[in-house]
């Protein structure tokens, strides 16, 4: 029971990095809470199904397809949304939210609900770990979410983009004197998190079924794995979304398994009460907030 | 004698911010190679002059012409492509990045690509030798430190050496001297002759009128967002209009 506890709390920690990778990477450099972001990941899941089952595209395509689309959706949400509301944090909040309501809403009044939206897993099987059974597909969400975590890294640190993206999210003023299109790079910066939600909806949503709820749920996971980490810091994601994935797996099986929704809220509303910067991100200074 | 060609035009700036008219109707001409000093009390206008011909902001009337064209209402990243670099009077540095970083961040500048021509080699040599010139000490520890960890007088010498990463044709200095020692800015004075003499043009924001004297060409008198007086250093210092704007009048 512990046992299996324990490597179900992983693999949910690595879904939970995995869902709010992308969130924190736009907000870290643009500083836009894309409140769109759960209709992103259904949006793609969706996406993919349609291609798969409706269109008859290859698996392989239509996954690409949708990465594609994920990013230029993002890439269009930052220039015609966001930009115009840009700095009016609570404008930007509202414009998003309303537009990734009205995304998911459109597929519950297209009628896509059901047990037929699945996406096919990777491989089918599973293995066994002493006594605990785990299949191919929790394993794969384990290895994709610490691969895109050293690739974030590594792309960030080493490459030209990720460089300017650095610049950006440090001083955007100053990057504005070293020839750095901000909005550009805001843009990039959305369509680059719109992307990894899109992965983060093909490699998860194969462990049940596409649901429009389901993008709900993916914007408060990612929420509190922001806020409990300190938005914008990759070490506070990674840190929260143990904390919060083993906190949910234990309260699943040990307690009820319908609590588990409760513990991201309770952890949100504790943080912001003890320490609402997060973990690993520091507080402003009342004169850097003016 | 041909006089020099004129680098940058300003005509008839205005610029209010609510009802407090910040710069108001300013104009001047900038020679290639010249070094103007811009002063005047606090809330004079000269960070906004700065800003309008950096495009940090829009001007409501007039024209900023940068060897010829016409650059009023550009974007920041525009105009630093065109040859303006410019520095902060509150350094801003990525406070986050090693010091040497800093100054890789301008090297990968669209401008500084299209000078290189594609073939750059080792940026990070590049920002480390930058800073030599700035007076970082060589293969000191100092270049790596993260900027967060550095005193105030590397702070500035390092938002120098970023506008040098951008290899300008015009250089805006936005009181560059503040909040340094005598010994500090010693030692600063001879970096900024030296790029006066490989043919930069720079404008210098400064209080520190003494040390600006010493190297400016001319001097420009802004006070309350307008030119009262404009000349070399020694006229501009017996003018009776900037006596009056910096030590009051009875009348």
């Amino acid at each position: 029971m512990l046992l299996g506890t324990l490597i179900y709390g992983f693999v949910n920690s690595t879904i939970l990095a995995l869902v709010a990778m992308g969130f924190n990477l736009t907000f870290g450099i643009s500083g836009v809470a894309n409140f769109a972001y759960g209709a992103t990941y259904i949006f793609s899941g969706f996406l993919v199904w349609i291609l798969l089952n409706s269109l008859g595209v290859p698996y392989f395509f239509s996954v690409v397809i949708a990465v594609i689309c994920a990013a230029l959706l993002g890439f269009l949400i930052y220039y015609v949304v966001i930009l115009r509301v840009k700095g009016l944090a609570l404008s930007e909040v509202m414009a998003t939210f309303g537009l990734g309501l009205a995304i998911m809403e459109l597929f519950r009044y297209f009628d896509f609900v059901g047990f037929r939206y699945t996406l096919p897993v990777f491989f089918d099987g599973s293995i066994s770990i002493g006594d605990v059974y785990i299949d191919y597909q929790r394993l794969a969400i384990a290895l994709i979410a610490m691969a895109l975590t050293l690739f974030i890294y590594l792309f960030t640190h080493h490459t030209r983009i990720g460089l300017a993206f650095r610049a950006i999210a440090q001083d955007e003023r100053t990057a504005l004197t070293f020839g750095i299109n901000s909005d550009r790079i805001g843009a990039l910066s959305m369509a680059f998190g719109s992307a990894l939600a899109a992965v983060a909806a093909i490699v998860i949503l194969p462990l049940g079924t596409i649901a429009v709820e389901g993008g709900y749920d993916v914007l408060i996971n990612a929420l509190a794995v922001c806020i409990v980490g300190g938005l914008g810091s990759t070490m506070g994601i990674l840190v929260a979304s143990v904390m919060i994935g083993f906190a949910q797996t234990f309260t699943a099986n040990y307690l009820e398994p319908h609590w588990m929704m409760l513990v991201s809220l309770i952890a949100i509303a504790v943080v912001l009460v003890v320490k609402p910067s997060g973990l690993f991100s520091h507080q402003k200074e009342l004169e850097e907030r003016i | 004698m041909n006089s020099p060609a004129v680098i940058l035009r300003v005509t008839d700036l205005c610029k209010s911010f609510g009802g407090v008219r910040a710069v108001s109707s300013v104009s001047f001409d900038l020679s290639d190679g010249e070094l103007l000093g811009i002063i005047g009390p606090n809330g004079s206008g000269k960070t906004t002059l700065v800003n309008l011909i950096t495009g940090f902001i829009k001007p409501d009337a007039g024209g900023i012409r940068f060897r010829g064209k016409d650059i009023t209402g550009w974007p920041p990243y525009r105009i630093v492509t065109l040859g303006i670099a410019r520095t902060f009077q509150m350094v801003r540095p990525f406070y986050q990045l090693p010091a040497y970083k800093n100054l890789v961040v301008p090297l990968y500048s669209p401008r500084v690509r299209r000078l290189a021509g594609g073939k750059y080699g080792d940026r990070d040599a590049v920002a480390l030798d930058l800073l030599e010139e700035v007076g970082f000490e060589r293969d000191a520890y100092v270049s790596y430190k993260v900027a967060s960890a550095l005193p105030q007088g590397y702070l500035k010498r390092l938002e120098l050496a970023k506008c040098m990463a951008l290899r300008p044709d015009l250089l805006v200095l936005d009181e560059l001297f503040s909040g340094l020692s005598l010994a500090e800015v010693a030692g600063i004075v001879p970096i900024i002759e030296k790029l006066r003499f490989q043919g930069m043009t720079i404008v210098m924001i400064e209080h520190r009128l003494k040390e600006l004297f010493r190297i400016a060409d001319r001097v420009m008198v802004l006070n309350y967002g307008e030119k009262i007086a404009e000349g070399s250093p020694e006229t501009v210092m017996e003018s009776d209009a900037v006596k009056k704007a910096y030590l009051g009048s009875e009348t």
